[in-house]
């Protein structure tokens, strides 16, 4: 087994609102080894970016808070971590990209300054010159043409998909253990997407980092990664390899899920003439059914589910395959 | 509906079985916006968002109209109700040509044509109940004159997009995205419209969201048979729910055919990339890709020729040189490209 490098526990993570108290992330456990690729999938408000953040301790506080929790980083916990301590981690042994490539780069500097910053906070014995070189060098690795012309652009110079490159150049400038990527292609177009996750594909094989990949594309997951973790509510519902949760879903909204993507089981739905859905709504997170949050929307819902009061827990039903679910699908 | 009438993409030919008279026909449709420069502000340009397009939407069908972002679908949408003034050429919505309509006429011909937008954030006004969003467009057309039939008109849009009664006295606010959008269905049907434009009516829905709201189009439609556009850069989405397809590519049409066919065997080099760079949700499954180099051209300043030459893996030095015409391979599907696969 390759090397652990992060391993989550029980975190819990809440937030402090005029309405009262929310847990955005209410008990999560994920364990990440090097090379791998980690999705975690689920929609708006399920608590997949936060659980991101938290790794990276950048949740916000106030109103934020982790209220409970372990996360170690190849054995140290970064929350008892001394916050210039986690700086250095930070960018440099964990990076990150966001979703939105027009927000997160400063439009008043060039993307060269941008990718040096990161030198200049991580790499200090660089000289002026290697910090330029090893900038232009990672602008060629991520497939930007003429680099040493686009060393010197503005953001705005760019399009979107030019400018994830440059985000992911950053990102990898100090050649990370663990890249998390919160919906890296969401703001793309197709062909574009392609070409990213193509490169993301081939840079992690090349440096031989672990990546966890954000998203509510199914589609996605299932081209790029090796796990998979689906939540729903703030929790994971499930997790396991990616060829289990695609072809034997246990866990009914991860079954639901699936089953809503138009291509999934395209000839039977064309047939139906509609597409199998998840009936009502995700529900606020204040207002949370007790016992199973899901009970509302679920198809395989029993008086039993109902009844209970604590949230089911994440069970291994066979060889590392998790699912938390009072009644999982029997397959 | 499934029964087809050779519908010729350019030649201007109109079929003349009227039974199976197609309820839009779009003729050499350009639309071009001024770039202008200098201190005067003189012109200096121009960008051509929609390009000589033309194509026919028969009556009860949906045709999906897919391209990446700045191919101009968006623009052709909103020019074939003149929500953006076409440049030159054609829309002839059920006999009548829109584009040549005096102002009284068109709002007239409007009540017949609705758009739903793709932001139901945005496209719904804050300081409005839903009440009276949805009494807004009968008002403006002197629908259901009374208050007691306006009422009951309101409770029948709601119930077509099964939302509760009480929806009526709250704010867009207090609803999610999919409310949102069906609120937004509701304010287009209610002036009892034959065509919807609908541009990118569930992109910015949450998946298990989406697939509702894809399922309530298709029942309104066969229930009220309406005709849609249906705008989306999610082909998998458009394949779903059209029964033939157009792809667009910096502001031309480069190829349109029935879903199914266009699905299984198109010709178009473009069409071919695309469909192949859609991540498919089956980690078993080993698609070939095929990944496209380059990003989109800038509109402004089109590549000579077929403007997709430079991404394209089969360009000659003809597709340099000249943009080709429309090919027919069968009655329904059209394709331009002198180089097609198959």
């Amino acid at each position: 087994m390759n090397e652990k490098l992060l391993e989550v526990k029980d975190l819990v993570v809440q937030f402090r609102t005029d309405r009262g108290k929310v847990t955005a992330v209410n008990g999560v456990n994920f364990e990440l080894y090097r090379g791998q690729t980690l999705g975690i999938v689920g929609e708006s408000g399920s608590g997949k970016s936060v659980t991101a953040l938290s790794v990276m301790r950048l949740i916000p506080n106030p109103p934020g808070e982790i209220a409970r929790g372990e996360i170690f980083f190849r054995g140290q916990n970064l929350l008892h971590l001394p916050l210039d301590e986690m700086r250095r981690i930070r960018g440099n042994k964990i990076a990150m990209i966001f979703q939105e490539p027009m927000t997160s780069l400063n439009p008043v500097f060039t993307v060269g300054n941008q990718i040096e910053e990161v030198f200049a906070l991580h790499q200090q014995e660089y000289s002026k010159a290697e910090r330029r070189n090893q900038g232009i060098e990672l602008l060629k690795m991520v497939g930007i043409p003429s680099p040493e012309r686009r060393y010197l652009e503005y953001p705005h110079q760019m399009s979107g998909g030019m400018r994830q490159r440059v985000m992911i150049a950053m990102s990898l400038a100090c050649r990370p253990d663990i890249l998390i990527a919160d919906e890296p292609s969401t703001a793309l177009d197709v062909t574009i997407q392609a070409q990213i996750l193509e490169l993301m594909k081939k840079l992690q094989s090349d440096l031989g980092m672990a990546i966890i990949m954000i998203t509510h594309d199914l589609g996605v997951v299932a081209e790029t990664c090796d796990q998979v973790a689906v939540m729903y509510c703030g929790q994971m519902v499930e997790k396991a390899n990616i060829k289990t949760v695609f072809s034997r879903p246990r866990h009914p909204y991860t079954k639901g899920l699936l089953e809503s993507i138009p291509s999934y089981d395209s000839t039977k739905n064309k047939e139906k003439g509609r597409l199998p859905t998840i009936e009502g709504m995700v529900p606020s997170l204040f207002d949370l059914p007790t016992g199973c949050s899901f009970q509302d929307r679920c198809n395989f819902v029993t008086e039993d589910c109902r009844g209970r009061k604590g949230m089911p827990q994440l069970e291994n039903l066979a060889l590392g395959h998790e699912v938390s679910c009072f009644n999982p699908i029997v397959v | 509906m499934t029964e087809q009438v050779v519908q010729p993409l350019s030649n201007g030919k109109v079929s003349k079985d009227l039974n199976n008279r197609p309820i839009l026909e779009v003729r050499n449709l350009v639309k071009s916006f001024p770039i202008r420069g200098g201190i005067l502000g003189r012109e200096v340009g121009a960008v051509k968002a929609v390009s000589d397009v033309s194509f026919t939407i028969n009556r009860g069908e949906t045709l999906g109209l897919v391209g990446e972002s700045g191919c101009g679908k968006t623009t052709l949408g909103r020019s074939l109700l003149r929500l953006i003034e076409p440049t030159s050429g054609d829309v002839i919505f059920d006999g009548i040509d829109v584009t040549k309509l005096n102002p009284e006429d068109l709002r007239e011909i409007r009540r017949r044509m609705q758009i739903i937008f793709q932001d139901p954030y945005a496209s719904l006004n804050p300081r409005m109940t839903v009440g009276a969003i949805l009494a807004e467009p009968l008002l403006i057309h002197n629908l259901c004159g009374d208050k007691e039939s306006r009422l009951k008109r309101l409770f029948q849009l709601l119930d077509y997009v099964q939302m509760p009664k009480d929806t009526l006295n709250k704010y867009p606010h207090e609803f999610s995205g999919g409310q949102r959008q069906r609120i937004c269905i509701a304010r287009a049907l209610a002036v009892e419209p034959d065509f919807i434009v609908c541009d990118e009516p569930v992109s910015a829905l949450d998946v298990s969201v989406q697939a509702q709201v894809i399922n309530l189009l298709m029942d309104l439609q066969k229930d009220l048979g309406l005709t849609f556009l249906f705008i989306a850069h999610d082909l998998k989405v458009v394949e779903f729910i059209s029964n033939r397809v157009a792809v667009m590519y910096l502001g031309n049409v480069v190829e349109i055919a029935e879903s199914k066919e266009l699905y299984g065997a198109c010709r178009h080099p473009y069409t071919k990339a695309l469909f192949s760079a859609i991540p498919n949700p089956d980690p078993t499954a080993k698609t070939e890709r095929i990944i496209l180099e380059g990003d989109i051209p800038s509109p402004m300043n089109p590549p000579s020729g077929c403007h997709f030459h430079p991404r394209c893996w089969r360009a000659t030095e003809e597709c340099r040189k000249t943009y080709p015409g429309v090919t027919s391979s069968t009655a329904t599907h059209q394709y331009r490209c002198y180089n097609s696969l198959q």
